[in-house]
C-alpha cells in the first residue's frame, strides 16, 4: 500500500526521511568528498532507497515513484543535503524517467521505467558534442535508417558518468533542414554495450572523471527505441526540465563553500582584518540574499503555479556566487594556494582547491551563464533581435 | 518586471498600487521634484495633503489613533509604488518613522495631538534624532529640568521637512535617562537651517539655543526609548528600502524602453548582446532588491527578534546597491541623454544615492549583519 505522502506533515514528512537515513545510509557514504561518486560506489543506498520506495521522488506512484508535489519534493532535496547523501547517478531517474512519462510510448515506459529502479540499466545523457556546446543544434552525430534500426555514427563529449553507465539517451541528427536546424533531431535510446559504442573518461581540473567521451562507430540502434516522433527530438529534449529547475539555483553550492571559508577565517584570525571583514560580510550577505531569492520562486511552487523563465536568474547568481567564494578561500590561503590538497585550518583542514575548482563547472554546465542571459534578455525582457 | 510579491488575499496592494498611479498621474513626482529643488522646498505640501488624505501618511497609526490601521506589507508596497513614481517626499521620516514611534508610544493626550495631526496632514512631524556631535561640527542635544519644564540646547540633523515642521519629534539625552519630547516648531529658541540634499531634497539641522519644553510635552521617558527608538529605525529602513527597489525596477524598465527605441547602425541597441545582457543583471540585481524586502517584512512578523533584525540589515544593503548600482547602469545605457538634467533617469539616480545613504550605508548594514550573526 502506497503512501500518500503529500498528505503528510512536513515534519513528518522530513522525520521520515530521516528515519531512512539512519537506518539505511551507511556512515561511511555520508558527506562524501567526492562529488559525483560511480554507481558501484554508492549502489547500496541507490538499491536501499529503492527497496524502502524512496528511490524516484516525483515520478508518479503507479510507475513507483513517491508523486511528491513540488513542495515536498523540494523538502526532498532539502533534506537530503542536509543530510549529506551522496549523489547517486540520477540521470535515468530524473532525465529519462520524466522525458518516457512525457513521449514514451507504454511499451517503453513498462520496459525501462522498473529497469531504472533496479538500477539495472544506470543511463548518462549524450547532448553535447565537441562542435556542439552552446549552440547544441549544431549537433552532427547521425543517425541513418536502416530497415528496423538506425545507424549511429559520430561523437558525445562531456557525458557525465558514462563510464558507469550502460544506457545512453542521446541526441542525433536524423535530417537536416537548412532554415530551422532544431527540426531533424531525434532523441534515441541506445544501450552502451552494443558493438561499436567506446567510452573515454576525460580527467576534470579536480584530478577526477566525472565526464566522458562516447564514440558511435556504426552502432546498430532499434528503431523502436526512438522516443517521440523521429526529426522531433528537440522539443522532447528541452521539455524535461519543469520545476526541477529551481534547484539549479539551489544556494546548496555557495552554502557549503562559505561553511568551509568561515572554519578557514576562523583558524586564520581572519576575522581580525577590516578588509577581509568588509569582503566576507559582501558574500555572506550575498549567500543570505540568494535565499530570500530562492523562497520567492520556491512559494510559486509550494502554491502550486509554475514556473517562468525568469528563474534562471537564481542559476546565475548562485554559480557565480560559489566562484566567489571560493576565490576567496585562496586569497586567504596565502602561499598554502600552491597546494593541490586540503589545507590546515585549526584542527583540522579546508578543501579550498578542491572547492575552487570544483566551482569553475556550475556557472558552464546545464547552459552556461552567457546562454542563459541570451534567454533571459528575449523571453523574459523581451529584448530584439 | 520586478516588483514585491506579498500574499494579498483581499487585494489591498494591487488596489494601493493602483492608487498610487493614479495619484502620480495627477501629480507627477518628477515634476514636483524640480519644482521642490528649484524653489528650495523641503516637501510639497500639496502632494503631501494628497498622500495624507489617502490614508498613506497615518497608514502605520492605529484607527483609534486617525490612521489607517496597515501594516508594514502595506507600507512596503506603498513605498516601492512611490519610488517607482519618484515621488520623493520625506515620507520614511515624516510618515514612518514618526508613526511608529507615536503609536508605540503611552498613550497621552500629546501623543494623540500628534498622531491626530500626522494623518490628517494638519501637522507635519518631524522627527529630529540624529546627533551630529559624532559625524561633524556641532554639539550634542542636552536637556537639563528647569522645575516641570526641559531646557534644550544642541544640534539635531538629518532632518527632514525640517522647514514645514509643524513640531518636533525630539529624542533627548536628559542625563539619567532618555527622553522623547514633542517641540513645536514656532518656539523660540529653535533654528532651521537647509542644505540641498543630490536628489532634490532640503536636509535641515536643527539648532536648540535653550529652548523651553513644558513637561506635557513629554511622549516617552525612560529605557523604553531606546527599543522605541530602534523599531522606528527599523521600520524606516524597511520603507526605505522597498523605495529603493521600486527605484531599482523603474530604473530598469526605462532603460529597456530607451534601448529598444534608440536606434544605431540601423538596429535598436537593445538587440545588441553587450547591452542585452547589462540589462539581464540589472533586471536580476532588481529582482533580488525585491526579494530582500519581501523577506524583511515576513521576518518582522515571526517570531525571532535576531531573524527580524538580520533580514532588515540585508534589505537596507541589497536594496541600496542595486538601485545605485541599476541607475548607474541606467545613466550610461541612455548615452548623453542620461547626463542631462533634462532627462528623469539622473534623478532616479539621485533619489537612489541619497536613499542608500539614509539610516546607513550597504556596507554598515553588512558590517553590522555580520557583527549580529557572529555574536552567540
Amino acid at each position: 500500500m502506497a503512501t500518500d505522502w503529500n498528505a503528510m506533515s512536513d515534519d513528518d514528512f522530513r522525520a521520515a526521511f530521516r528515519d531512512l537515513v539512519e537506518r539505511r545510509l551507511p556512515s561511511e557514504l555520508r558527506f562524501m568528498r567526492k562529488q559525483r561518486p560511480l554507481f558501484d560506489e554508492v549502489a547500496v543506498w541507490y538499491h536501499a532507497l529503492n527497496e524502502e520506495g524512496w528511490l524516484s521522488p516525483v515520478w508518479p506512484v503507479e510507475h513507483g515513484g513517491m508523486g511528491l508535489n513540488p513542495a515536498k519534493h523540494m523538502i526532498y532535496v532539502e533534506e537530503w543535503g542536509r543530510l549529506g547523501c551522496p549523489r547517486i547517478p540520477d540521470h535515468g531517474l530524473g532525465l529519462i524517467g520524466p522525458l518516457l512519462l512525457a513521449f514514451g510510448t507504454e511499451e517503453q515506459k513498462a520496459y525501462y521505467l522498473p529497469k531504472i529502479l533496479s538500477g539495472e540499466h544506470v543511463w548518462c545523457q549524450g547532448y553535447s558534442e565537441p562542435n556542439s556546446g552552446s549552440d547544441l543544434a549544431s549537433l552532427r552525430t547521425a543517425a541513418v535508417r536502416d530497415g528496423d534500426h538506425f545507424v549511429v555514427n559520430g561523437q558525445k563529449i562531456w557525458t557525465t558518468l558514462a563510464h558507469c553507465a550502460n544506457w545512453i539517451f542521446a541526441l542525433v541528427r536524423t535530417s537536416r533542414d537548412e532554415k530551422v536546424r532544431q527540426k531533424g533531431i531525434t532523441v534515441l535510446l541506445i544501450d552502451m554495450t552494443t558493438p561499436g559504442v567506446k567510452v573515454r573518461p576525460i580527467a576534470n581540473l579536480r584530478g577526477e572523471t566525472d565526464f566522458c567521451e562516447v564514440f558511435f562507430d556504426n552502432v546498430r540502434v532499434p528503431a523502436k527505441n526512438v522516443v517521440g516522433e523521429v526529426d522531433q527530438g528537440w522539443n522532447v529534449a528541452k521539455s524535461v526540465l519543469g520545476h526541477e529547475r529551481i534547484f539549479l539555483g539551489a544556494p546548496t553550492r555557495p552554502e557549503i563553500a562559505m561553511e568551509r571559508l568561515d572554519k578557514l577565517a576562523r583558524a586564520r584570525g581572519a576575522f581580525d582584518d577590516p578588509a577581509f571583514r568588509s569582503r566576507y560580510a559582501k558574500h555572506r550577505l550575498d549567500l543570505y540574499d540568494l535565499g530570500s531569492a530562492f523562497e520567492r520562486f520556491a512559494k510559486v511552487l509550494r502554491e502550486g503555479g509554475e514556473l517562468g523563465a525568469d528563474v534562471s536568474l537564481l542559476k546565475i547568481f548562485t554559480t557565480e556566487l560559489y566562484q566567489r567564494i571560493t576565490e576567496e578561500m585562496l586569497l586567504l590561503a596565502g602561499e598554502d594556494a600552491r597546494y593541490f590538497d586540503d589545507i590546515e585550518a585549526g584542527n583540522g583542514v579546508v578543501d579550498a582547491m578542491n572547492l575552487f575548482l570544483d566551482s569553475r563547472a556550475p556557472a558552464i554546465f546545464g547552459g552556461s551563464n552567457e546562454i542563459q542571459k541570451n534567454i533571459l534578455a528575449k523571453a523574459v525582457l523581451g529584448l530584439p533581435s | 518586471m520586478p516588483q514585491t510579491i506579498f500574499d494579498d488575499p483581499d487585494g489591498t496592494l494591487a488596489m494601493l498600487r493602483d492608487s498610487v498611479a493614479t495619484l502620480a498621474s495627477r501629480q507627477p513626482g518628477p515634476a514636483s521634484l524640480r519644482a521642490k529643488r528649484s524653489a528650495s522646498k523641503d516637501i510639497d505640501r500639496e502632494l503631501w495633503n494628497s498622500m495624507a488624505e489617502a490614508g498613506w501618511i497615518g497608514l502605520l497609526l492605529p484607527e483609534d489613533l486617525g490612521g489607517a490601521g496597515l501594516g508594514l506589507a502595506e507600507q512596503a508596497v506603498l513605498s516601492e509604488a512611490l519610488g517607482r513614481a519618484l515621488i520623493a517626499e520625506p515620507v520614511s521620516a515624516g510618515a514612518v518613522f514618526a508613526s511608529t514611534l507615536l503609536r508605540e508610544a503611552p498613550a497621552s493626550a500629546e501623543r494623540d495631538r500628534l498622531a491626530a495631526g500626522l494623518a490628517s496632514g494638519e501637522l507635519f512631524v518631524s522627527p529630529a534624532w540624529q546627533d551630529p556631535s559624532r559625524h561633524s561640527h556641532g554639539a550634542a542635544l542636552k536637556t537639563v529640568a528647569d522645575g516641570d519644564d526641559f531646557i534644550l540646547t544642541g544640534d539635531r540633523h538629518f532632518v527632514d521637512g525640517a522647514t514645514s515642521a509643524s513640531d518636533f519629534l525630539v529624542v533627548v539625552d536628559a542625563g539619567r535617562e532618555a527622553l522623547v519630547v514633542s517641540v513645536p516648531a514656532g518656539k523660540s529658541g529653535i533654528s532651521v537651517s537647509e542644505k540641498a540634499g543630490v536628489d532634490g531634497s532640503a536636509i535641515g539641522r536643527v539648532t536648540f539655543e535653550r529652548c523651553s519644553v513644558e513637561a506635557n510635552r513629554i511622549i516617552a521617558r525612560g529605557p523604553s526609548i531606546e527599543a522605541l527608538v530602534e523599531n522606528a529605525v527599523t521600520n524606516a529602513r524597511i520603507a526605505v528600502a522597498a523605495e529603493l527597489a521600486g527605484i531599482a525596477s523603474k530604473a530598469v524598465e526605462m532603460t529597456i524602453a530607451y534601448t529598444k527605441d534608440r536606434v544605431q547602425f540601423g538596429k535598436p541597441i537593445a538587440s545588441f548582446q553587450a547591452v542585452q545582457h547589462r540589462l539581464v543583471e540589472m533586471w536580476s540585481d532588481a529582482e533580488f532588491a525585491c526579494a530582500s524586502v519581501v523577506n524583511a517584512v515576513v521576518k518582522q512578523s515571526e517570531d525571532d527578534d535576531k531573524a527580524a533584525h538580520l533580514a532588515v540589515l540585508a534589505a537596507k544593503a541589497r536594496c541600496g546597491d542595486a538601485a545605485t548600482s541599476i541607475c548607474r547602469r541606467a545613466v550610461h545605457l541612455h548615452g548623453a541623454m542620461g547626463f542631462t538634467d533634462e532627462h528623469d533617469i539622473g534623478l532616479y539616480l539621485k533619489r537612489a544615492i541619497a536613499l542608500s545613504a539614509t539610516l546607513g550605508q550597504p556596507e554598515a548594514m553588512r558590517l553590522e549583519f555580520v557583527e549580529l550573526e557572529y555574536a552567540a
